[in-house]
């Protein structure tokens, strides 16, 4: 049995438990109710023993309750080497440890695991909010720490400010190591819950997906230039292309898919660069879609480590996106590039493929043009035109009937993206020009101050694309002939009307807190451009930006100094505020004549009075006393009789006098030359 | 002055042989209007001290015997119908004396102890909701057995604290125990001192113990002194400013005695034991020792020049 000593102060163990709280309270959401309850009855148990109602379980009731456990973990979770269950196995044995909580040394036990916890919290979230709250955690944890020693350490304000005191004290260090310590690569990968629900663009496409994405102003793209920035009429970030259409439903179609034997250039793998270089660089943080593809200008490559490109121009990751994800990218406008421009029968069966029947209407007038022999550019002017004569762009379409792409182009007229680019595609493949729907977003909100592009989900835009021989793919946008200021000035102001209606609140128009939105999502950017994504190739970066190069003896330099300088700045202040104001002259004369007396072989102690040090030279070094004496008799006067006369006595006694030689200049009265005895 | 204060020294001397130091003390302790607290084991001449002091310096003596069944009244006194007059008369305690000897104050109860003890501080009685004024000095002379003997009640940390010094006497050398041997009666030489001062000439000497100077260097390292008492993790408790202060003016009557205008560090630690050694507490785990022990360290620790 633990001795009395190691026994749990009984303060303590409600801080435990709220730093078990504080670090379940994240989980709890994913967790399941069963483990929240079991938390809450073992806290419930281990406070009625506290109350000393109860006993603490024995080991039958233990191992049951282990094999209780177990078996709700084994039914809970399917797959085991997941993170789910491994959180919540670590949220389990904290719940059982409770049961058990006795000794002091079971208490750090328990709180070392709060710390693991709350830090397995950064694998769902890395967002500042979360930040903030693991901060939070780590303070009460630490202050649980601090309270282990019981009653007055207990105290809420004490152990917190203690907490806190500790924890600002290790901020310089835990930034040196967050800048300094090697980024090691995921060890092993986590298997993370793919079932979640993809977000934002979606590898199909059919009437009204757009409008779910109008209707959501979270971010989707921040983009970051280096170099020039693209004209707004360029800002066209591909993310699918929709080849394959059944007559309701625009999707990849099969073979484009890399799971389904797309063919994808992974990064890495040998290629051939185009001649000139790119236009445009930068770097796109993409919020979590649980997707793979990625969004890009025409035509990309990254360098970025699981990023490929497709054959269609796109940018693939190899798995998909779960948490925000960062990669640069490079972009050759089409017209820059001067690669062999021939499509393979498969692709022009592929872009020229239509459904058996339905839309009638729209075949014959496209029929039409194909008949009086126009080219590609000119049948696409045509319809075009067709369209800015008169059509309008809203977010509210009416319903369309069977042949949507007849009931559109000549009923309704009504649509916004989808439609235009869908009737649009469908009319130049009936006019066997090969084209393709393409999905992505397009524009984006310059944001001045951190100078990148925030590109929202009510950017989600569809447009077209057609093949032109001896010319390759060009980007045709239908919308833009309808409604340009939807290309130039985003949806906002195309649709001012309904943008956002359904909107509880109309939030938008209020323009101070789209300014405060604006500045969050700032901050936000800022946080995961400096904190979030600092992987080991910034790390690199950094350290070769501060230290010029990186080599193990910059770095101990790099470490070294600062901890140096903070060191003597720290001894510094003890000794300045030690130091306090000057002596009066008098005690510094005094302390003169004590140094050179310590010199002479015989130090005065600190508790020494000034007549008890000079009996003690008496005794022991009889030569000197006289001197001493005298020097002794002027202090106590200048020091404590406040008597200037003996204070320039005692200085003129000190100049004439050293110990060693006790040689006093100009008198003989004192002896003279008189050796000193050392 | 000085011979006259040396006179009363040697004249004390005489019937305390060899405690010359403590004589002082008490001296000091008086000069500076305060109480002086003696502990030591019975027939150590602490009645003896008491006596002599109240005969050289010619105050009126009373002495009270602390027993456990004491009550207020019986030290301030009682307020009693007289049937002649018709009406209530007060007759006043021992505590209406200018030199009370409170033999064994330990032995009383608290609430008999607390009666004193406030009278102590507030140098006045009130009895039936009258306020009556102590002679003036007035000066009392507390015993107490050491705290480990049976039947005791120990005086609270407050209480002792009005106490400017608390000494002990100790053993006798054996010079002094041998003198004692072969010399008279004590009793009988202590009848024959003869005042050496009239109660104007005392008030003038405690007047002269606030004219003793401290210089900017002394008042340094008292509040160095002071300041360690409350930093240093060894007392739990450090000196009050009504300790600080107690210090100073024991310092200065000390000074005062042997003759000197101004303060010096040793007078400082002359007094020190007697005022700081009752006033200063250890933590809570006793590990550094009794106050007597803490202030041996406070003294060795503290710098006298310079912090």
């Amino acid at each position: 049995m633990a001795n009395q000593s190691e026994l749990l102060p009984r303060e303590s163990l409600l801080w435990i438990f709220a730093a078990q709280f504080a670090a379940l309270l994240p989980h709890f959401a994913q967790l399941p109710l069963w483990i929240v309850c079991a938390w809450a009855f073992a806290v419930y148990w281990r406070l009625e023993v506290f109350r000393g109602r109860r006993d603490l379980p024995g080991r039958t009731v233990k191992l049951l309750v282990v094999g209780l456990t177990v078996a709700g973990l084994a039914l809970s979770y399917r797959r085991w080497f997941a993170l789910e269950p491994m959180v919540a196995l670590l949220a389990i044995s904290f719940t059982l440890k409770n049961l058990e909580l006795v000794s002091r040394r079971d208490a750090f036990l328990s709180l070392l695991l709060a710390y693991f916890v709350a830090a397995t919290l950064f694998v769902y979230e890395q967002t500042i909010p979360y930040a903030l709250y693991g901060t939070v955690c780590v303070v009460v944890v630490t202050a649980a720490l601090a309270a282990q020693l019981g009653h007055f350490s207990a105290r809420p304000r004490r152990a917190l400010g203690l907490s806190l005191r500790l924890l600002a004290q290790a901020v310089p260090l835990m930034l040196l190591l967050f800048i300094v310590m090697p980024r090691l690569g995921p060890l092993w990968a986590v298997p993370q819950n793919n079932s979640g629900t993809t977000t934002g663009i979606s590898d199909s496409m059919t009437p009204g997906d757009f409008t779910r994405l109008s209707k959501s102003d979270k971010p989707a793209l921040r983009i970051a230039f280096d170099g020039p920035i693209p004209p707004p009429e360029q800002r066209y970030w591909r993310g699918l292309v929709y080849a394959d259409f059944d007559g309701r439903r625009w999707s990849q179609g099969f073979g484009v898919d890399p799971r389904e034997g797309g063919v994808v250039r992974w990064q890495g793998r040998e290629q051939k660069l185009p001649e000139v270089g790119p236009r445009y660089r930068y770097r796109v943080i993409q919020e979590a879609t649980n997707n793979p593809w990625l969004f890009a200008m025409a035509r990309p490559i990254s360098d970025t480590r699981g990023v490929g490109e497709t054959a269609d121009d796109r940018l693939l990751k190899k798995r998909p996106v779960y948490n925000r994800f960062a990669y640069d990218v490079r972009s050759w406008p089409r017209e820059t590039l001067t690669d062999d421009r021939e499509l393979s029968d498969f692709e022009y069966r592929r872009y020229l493929q239509l459904p058996r029947g339905g839309n009638p209407r729209t075949r014959a007038w496209a029929e039409e043009f194909h008949a009086s022999g126009l080219g590609a550019e000119e049948i696409s002017a045509h319809v075009l035109k067709y369209f800015n004569r008169s059509f309008t762009y809203t977010l509210k379409p009416p319903a369309l009937g069977a042949d949507s792409i007849d009931d559109f182009l000549f009923g309704s007229q009504q649509g916004f993206c989808e439609h235009f680019a869908s009737s649009y595609v469908f009319t130049m493949r009936a006019a066997g020009v090969p084209a393709r729907v393409v999905a992505g977003y397009q524009g984006g909100e310059w944001v001045e101050q951190e100078e990148y592009l925030l590109v929202r989900e009510y950017d989600a835009h569809a447009w077209a694309e057609i093949w032109l021989p001896g010319r390759g793919w060009q980007r045709v946008d239908p919308t833009a002939a309808v409604s340009p200021e939807r290309i130039r000035d985003g949806l906002q102001s195309a649709a001012a009307d309904e943008f956002m209606q359904d909107s509880l609140l109309q939030l938008h128009r209020i323009s101070v807190l789209n300014r405060l939105r604006l500045e969050w999502d700032m901050i936000n950017y800022r946080w995961y451009q400096t904190v979030v994504s600092f992987d080991s190739d910034k790390q690199e970066n950094l350290l070769k930006k501060l230290l010029g190069e990186v080599s193990p003896l910059r770095l101990a330099a790099f470490i070294a100094v600062p901890v140096a300088l903070a060191l003597t700045g720290m001894l510094l202040w003890l000794w300045l505020s030690n130091r306090g104001r000057r002596l009066p002259p008098a005690s510094r004369l005094y302390q003169k004549f004590c140094r050179r007396m310590a010199r002479a072989g015989i130090a005065r102690r600190p508790g020494e009075a000034p007549r008890d040090f000079a009996r003690r030279v008496g005794i022991e070094m009889p030569a000197l006393a006289p001197m001493v004496e005298r020097i002794t008799a002027a202090f106590e006067r200048a020091a404590y009789g406040e008597d200037p006369a003996a204070e320039k006595q005692l200085r003129r006694l000190l100049r004439q006098w050293s110990p060693r030689a006790n040689f006093v200049f100009g008198r003989t009265a004192d002896g003279g030359r008189i050796a000193t005895g050392e | 002055m000085q011979k006259l204060i040396s006179a009363i020294v040697a004249d004390i001397g005489k019937v305390l042989l060899g405690k010359d130091h403590q004589v002082k003390l008490a001296l000091a302790c008086l000069l500076s209007r305060g109480h002086l607290l003696i502990e030591d084991l019975p027939g150590m001449g602490k009645t003896t001290l008491a006596h002599a002091l109240a005969q050289v310096l010619g105050l009126s003596y009373k002495r009270v015997q602390f027993t456990s069944d004491m009550l207020p009244a019986d030290i301030l006194g009682v307020s009693i119908f007289e049937r002649d007059s018709g009406q209530f008369r007060f007759h006043e305690g021992p505590v209406f004396s200018q030199l009370l000897l409170a033999d064994e104050i330990n032995r009383a109860s608290p609430k008999t102890q607390s009666a004193l003890l406030e009278a102590m501080e507030e140098r006045q009685v009130s009895v039936d909701g009258e306020t009556r004024p102590l002679p003036e000095p007035f000066f009392v002379i507390a015993t107490q057995n050491p705290l480990h003997q049976s039947g005791t009640f120990s005086l609270p940390e407050s209480q002792l604290d009005r106490f400017l010094m608390r000494i002990s006497l100790g053993y006798p050398t054996r010079e002094a125990e041998r003198a004692l041997f072969l010399g008279a009666d004590p009793r009988a030489q202590l009848q024959q001192l003869k005042p050496r001062v009239d109660v104007t000439a005392l008030k003038k000497m405690q007047g002269l113990v606030g004219q003793v100077k401290a210089s900017e260097s002394l008042l340094d390292y008292l509040e160095r002194l002071v300041l360690h008492t409350r930093q240093s993790p060894e007392c739990a408790v450090g000196l009050s400013p009504r300790g600080a202060l107690a210090l100073l003016h024991a310092a200065r009557a000390w000074a005062l005695i042997h003759g000197r205008g101004h303060l010096l560090p040793e007078d400082i630690q002359a007094v020190l034991p007697s005022v700081a050694g009752h006033r200063l507490q250890s933590d809570s785990h006793g590990d550094w020792g009794d106050g007597t022990q803490l202030v041996e360290r406070l003294m060795r620790q503290v710098d006298i020049i310079a912090a």
